[in-house]
């Protein structure tokens, strides 16, 4: 593992790159947790003060650093980014992979589903969700809300994945040794699978932060949890763009632009280590 | 917990299965149109305890269906229309369409299989061992050190560094995986092998090596092996007995040595004939015709269209599988053929 991780370091720019901008993102979001102020104090500092030598990012109409907002901000988008991720990679695996090897009416079932879900647009849904809960609303239920739409197309890969495994001599053999159809899954299978989870990891990691901040800049989410979303909905609703306050939304966003690259940069080099073909080219061979 | 092959009184009359009336569909019925391909028709025979039964074949003449079906391991569209399976493991009679559950408790443990193109048995992505771990640890029965002891004694056994246990498939040679592959199916000391093709895709030499190392197992654990080849020259390094099935039946069914010197049905004369000898330096002659169609099989004797012998009541009678010299045959002209 660490090998793998020292030459793609060594030899694959763009995952130099990314890891360095994903990682120096992370180790800015983790330095929340020594702020010197509460999360979500508010006018705590002199509100509407440009980037100076004492407030580095300068401050908000609500009296808040922009530094340590942002810090918190991207701890809590890339903690709900994550955690849909992890949902929705469950989700995926178990549905494509018993999708896949059971085949028949199970797999038509599973897949109308899919393919349903598919179909419905997500954002409508969310904040249709989000107004039939919204006293009830915080962001573990938002994020499971979006897992549960963000598995689909995964699901219909590793269903072509496993597709193809059922029918390979390992797994007859298996099954003729008297393994139950878990124990082929999970042992047999799931390790064939595991670079398609990782490799699709990074896109719906991506994915759910986008949908994090659509809904925060919109206003549907827990507004008092900063967010990067949640702040430039606070720059919108104290019209921050007229009044001049620039770096209140500036900031958030060269921020989130950053880590979308940084993520997107890892991904792509980590499906060329994955793609022996795109391995190959790079190679040029 | 354990019972050993070895512990076992070994009698080698002892039937250890007997297939019985045997007929075996697969039955498919898509978009309103109904197939029926006969596979397996009518298929009687018994195994005796420590005997290796070559079954032979052309392709598509049910081979691998009928041992499919012998084994248990049948998905639809392929289903038992009637006759039964019946093994005779430790003394006790399990019929294989009766007693799923016991069954599946005499998988690997009494009955392993080698299967057809065995190299690409063990999972590419996991090590070795993970597939002994699976696929014998439950049915043996032993403690956790006990067990891998046992594992690494019989690779020794069977010319194997037990360190392979350690890698990855695509580390080993063919022969390594092929040799692997066999010690997987021996490690229970099962009673009852099914071998499918397991030679068919090595090189000649790698192929003596293998038939040698089964017969090997064989003998010292005293089991009985079914052996499924279309190649002639295989069985006859290997084989006690041989059956020849020709379209789904069995046609003929003798000591191999009998039906190598003095086959009985056309067919089985056409086989051996197609064989090259030493210093024989003429034109072998190829059977005219094809296999039949399974699905619309030819009446009466399958064989008659394709046979030089066939007469009236070929087309009309099927000819039953009749003990006859040393073994079995079903041909209404049984000896009359001549090896060329």
């Amino acid at each position: 593992m660490f090998k793998i991780l020292r030459d793609l370091l060594r030899y694959n720019t763009e995952f130099l790159i990314g890891f360095v901008l994903t990682g120096a993102i992370f180790l800015f979001a983790a330095a929340h947790f020594f702020a010197p102020y509460p999360d979500n104090a508010i006018y705590m500092l002199p509100p509407d003060m440009p980037p100076s030598a004492e407030y580095w990012l300068g401050t908000t109409s609500r009296g808040q650093d922009v530094l340590w907002q942002m810090s918190a901000a991207i701890w809590n988008t890339m903690t709900f980014g994550l955690t849909v991720t992890v949902i929705s990679r469950f989700l995926a695996l178990a549905m494509g992979m018993t999708s896949g090897y059971l085949g028949g009416r199970t797999d038509q079932a599973l897949m109308t589903i899919n393919d349903t879900l598919i179909a419905l647009p997500n954002i409508p849904i969310l904040l249709l969700v989000y107004f039939v809960m919204r006293d009830q609303m915080s962001w573990p239920i938002l994020a499971l809300t979006a897992a549960l739409l963000g598995w689909n197309y995964d699901a219909r890969l590793i269903r072509s994945v496993a597709l193809s495994l059922r029918t390979r001599e390992f797994t007859r053999h298996a099954v003729f040794a008297g393994m139950s159809v878990p124990q082929i899954l999970i042992r047999q299978h799931l390790p064939y699978v595991m670079p398609v989870i990782f490799f699709t990891a990074m896109n719906n990691l991506i994915w759910a932060i986008g949908l994090e901040v659509t809904l925060s800049v919109l206003g549907f989410s827990d507004i008092n949890r900063p967010t990067v979303g949640g702040m430039i909905y606070w720059a919108n609703q104290h019209q921050a763009i007229i009044a001049g306050i620039w770096w209140w939304i500036a900031f958030p966003i060269i921020a989130i632009v950053l880590l979308f690259l940084g993520l997107f940069l890892l991904a792509i080099s980590v499906n060329e280590y994955i793609d022996p073909r795109s391995r190959l080219s790079r190679m040029g061979g | 917990m354990l019972h050993l092959a070895e512990s076992q009184p070994r009698t080698d009359t002892e039937t250890v299965l007997s297939v019985e009336n045997l007929k075996a569909y697969y039955q498919m019925n898509y978009f309103g149109v109904s197939r029926e391909v006969r596979a397996v028709d009518d298929v009687t025979l018994a195994i005796r305890r420590n005997e290796i039964y070559g079954i032979a074949g052309e392709s598509s003449s049910g081979k691998s269906t009928l041992i499919k079906t012998i084994a248990g391991a049948i998905q639809p569209p392929l289903r038992v229309v009637s006759g039964s399976v019946t093994f005779n493991f430790a003394g006790k009679p399990l019929d294989v369409y009766g007693a799923p559950e016991a069954m599946k408790d005499a998988r690997w443990r009494h009955l392993s299989y080698i299967m057809q193109g065995s190299m690409n048995v063990l999972n590419p992505v996991r090590r070795v061992k993970h597939a002994f771990h699976d696929f014998a640890f439950a049915h043996m029965g032993l403690a956790n050190t006990a067990f891998w002891g046992r594992v690494r004694e019989h690779l020794k056994r069977l010319g194997l560094d037990p360190r392979v246990l350690d890698s990855y498939p695509h580390q080993l040679s063919g022969g390594m995986r092929q040799r692997l592959t066999i010690a997987l199916a021996t490690v229970c000391e099962p009673e009852f092998i099914i071998a499918d093709e397991p030679t068919t895709a090595l090189d000649v030499l790698v192929q003596q090596d293998v038939l040698a190392l089964i017969k090997d197992v064989q003998q010292r654990m005293g089991s009985s092996i079914i052996f499924v080849t279309h190649d002639m020259t295989v069985h006859a390094a290997i084989a006690d007995r041989i059956g020849i099935v020709y379209a789904g039946r069995l046609v003929e069914e003798g000591p191999t040595e009998d039906v190598f010197a003095k086959p009985q049905h056309p067919y089985t004369v056409h086989l051996i004939s197609s064989l090259p000898r030493l210093g024989d330096v003429t034109r072998r002659k190829a059977l005219p015709g094809k296999p039949p169609n399974l699905s619309d099989p030819p009446a009466a004797c399958r064989f008659h269209p394709r046979c030089p012998l066939a007469v009236d009541r070929c087309r009309t009678e099927n000819p039953p599988l009749v003990p006859r010299a040393s073994g079995r045959v079903a041909c209404w002209r049984a000896g009359e053929a001549e090896v060329s």
